[in-house]
């Protein structure tokens, strides 16, 4: 048995179009992986076939050595594996505090029956997850903006929120996408230095992004995907350095590449 | 205390009828109306939560009302039972159709559910209309038994504890992190689902939950009119109640009861039956036009909580 959440051999097939064909991917705890590649080159099916977002025609997905394949959403997270939206129409009048609360769904032990009769454990439970939730925004650095409403954040403060809503419920691999699109290079300073403290945490993370610099600062590991398959795995010096991803990804000047984004 | 403070509707709703009931005892006619007026604001209630809080647009919370009334109706007049051993029933019955409906259809597009809860309503009334053995057929049943007859303002306090039991239940779990997640779901369903939770299951008790509100109205209709026929509660209520949560606002919690007792009110003034429709209408373009979020979403911008 290994750690790790581990993707294999996954084909997804809609219809007649083959979305994944045998791909795979690998995150270990406490580290970072990226998966990059082309517009439909099967990365956000990927990241959907592994948070049971939709069902992998065949193939196997490992968390722990335990397979999750075809669990449905809620299961995988219960399982331990959280997923941010790119762009997520959340409450925009909740607070901060509320939307870090909604993370902490499947901590809460009350049933239905319980909170709707108003029960004093239930009361107790809300109390202690409102602490959690205090203590998760601490440690990202956000407790200032614990009662601030969402519609007033940046950008990047969301993206923010939405990492720490992901870490709430004590997952331990966290699935983020596109989490730099739209941040400007301060907001995305900001960001990857709070995934880096998630990662140091002992969490795995693997990133779903367009921005090679970004990516390339950040994980360990990279895995470049092309029409469904593994084109390239490798340390981001050997991705970069690796001539079908400069052909087929990066264009063929990567070091030009590298700088505009 | 802590608790009430956060349970201010409740209150509100508490003191609100209190003092509605001290002006109507004086009349007769009016303190009938407000019985009215309770009961339809506890369906109206019902159909608060389904729309307003899961985001279904139900079409079927006056045929719950008929089958909670229909329920007591038939455990008091052919088995004998006494109203208050079968108002669980008539909370329970509905409840557990509620919960199976929304269990089946829960996954569909909200057009679709909506379009289910229709289907649902009119199988209810052919049902009523047609199983004349137990339901009276198009006669209907009379002479079911009533309860704290001596004065009707004891029968009004009792329609208050019930809306008001409605109301807290309502707040509660608004406060749980079920409301937090119900509230999730109507913004995006697929957060809901990354934060773990399992959605047709949470959508199929709220709306449970709101088909057993139903049937305690029908419950209270069926023990004070003491008649019931398929055209009593049905299609009809289930949109009015509609309007009434739309006029008061759906996502607040309380916005369905003073909708209720708005349109109930104006009801009395106006004239003519003939000419209500054409108020209705026009009460609902002018408050959609001043208001969108209801008179109370006007007031309170805050949400339902």
């Amino acid at each position: 048995m290994s750690q790790g959440l581990i993707a294999r051999d996954v084909v997804m097939r809609f219809g007649g179009v083959v979305a994944l064909d045998g791909a795979a991917v690998e995150v270990r705890p406490g580290l970072i992986a990226g998966l990059i590649g082309r517009n439909g080159s099967g990365k956000s099916t990927m990241f959907n076939c592994i948070t049971g977002f939709v069902q992998p025609t065949a193939g196997r997905i490992e968390l722990d050595g335990t397979a999750i394949t075809g669990l449905p959403p809620h299961r995988v997270v219960r399982a331990g594996v959280a997923r941010t939206f790119q762009t997520p129409r959340v409450d925009l009048r909740a607070t901060v505090r509320d939307a870090v609360l909604c993370g902490f769904y499947s901590l809460g032990r009350s049933g239905f029956a319980s909170a709707v009769l108003g029960l004093p454990s239930v009361t107790r439970e809300e109390t202690r997850l409102r602490e959690q939730a205090d203590g998760v925004l601490r440690r990202l650095g956000l407790a200032a903006l614990g009662d601030q409403q969402i519609a007033k954040l940046s950008m990047g403060q969301v993206r923010m929120v939405e990492v720490a809503r992901g870490i709430a419920a004590g997952a331990r691999y966290l699935l983020l996408d596109e989490p730099a699109a739209g941040l400007t290079q301060s907001e995305r300073d900001v960001l990857a230095e709070t995934i880096r403290v998630v990662a140091s945490s002992g969490v795995g993370i693997l990133l779903v992004e367009h921005n090679f610099a970004f990516v390339r600062s950040l994980c360990e590991t990279i895995t470049v995907l092309e029409a469904g398959r593994v084109l390239s795995v490798g340390t981001p010096a050997e991705i970069a350095a690796d001539r079908r991803v400069i052909e087929t990804y990066l264009g063929t000047e990567p070091a030009a590449l590298v700088e505009a984004a | 205390m802590t608790y009430w403070r956060a349970r201010t509707n409740t209150l509100v709703l508490l003191a609100g009828a209190a003092l509605a009931g001290a002006v109507a005892a004086r009349d007769a006619a009016w303190l009938d109306i407000a019985i009215a007026i309770v009961i339809n604001a506890l369906v109206a209630l019902s159909v608060g939560l389904t729309f307003g809080q899961a985001g279904i647009l139900s079409a079927a919370q006056g045929s719950f009302a008929a089958i909670g009334a229909y329920t007591t109706a038939i455990l008091t007049l052919k088995l004998g039972w006494s109203p208050w051993l079968a108002l669980p029933a008539a909370i329970s019955l509905p409840a557990a159709l509620g919960y199976g409906l929304a269990r089946l259809v829960a996954r569909l597009a909200p057009l679709a559910v909506a379009l289910a809860t229709l289907t649902l309503s009119a199988m209810v009334e052919i049902v009523l209309r047609s199983w004349d053995d137990l339901t009276g057929g198009y006669v209907g049943l009379a002479g079911i038994p009533t309860v704290l007859s001596g004065h009707p303002i004891a029968f009004y306090a009792l329609a208050v504890g019930l809306l008001a039991i409605a109301v807290l239940v309502y707040e509660n779990l608004m406060l749980s992190r079920f409301g937090r997640a119900l509230t999730t779901i109507r913004a995006d369903r697929a957060r809901a689902m990354a934060d773990g939770v399992a959605v047709p299951g949470l959508l199929s008790a709220a709306f449970a939950l709101a088909a057993a509100m139903a049937g305690a109205g029908g419950w209270l209709y069926a023990h004070y009119f003491s008649y019931l026929s398929p055209g009593s509660l049905g299609t009809e209520l289930s949109i009015s109640v509609l309007l009434m949560m739309v006029v008061g606002g759906a996502r607040t919690i309380l916005g369905p009861v003073a909708g209720a007792v708005i349109l109930g009110v104006l009801a009395q003034l106006l004239p003519a039956q003939e000419v209500q429709g054409l108020f209705y209408g026009g009460a609902l373009i002018v408050i959609l036009l001043v208001a969108r979020n209801g008179l109370l979403g006007l007031v309170r911008r805050e949400g339902a909580l």
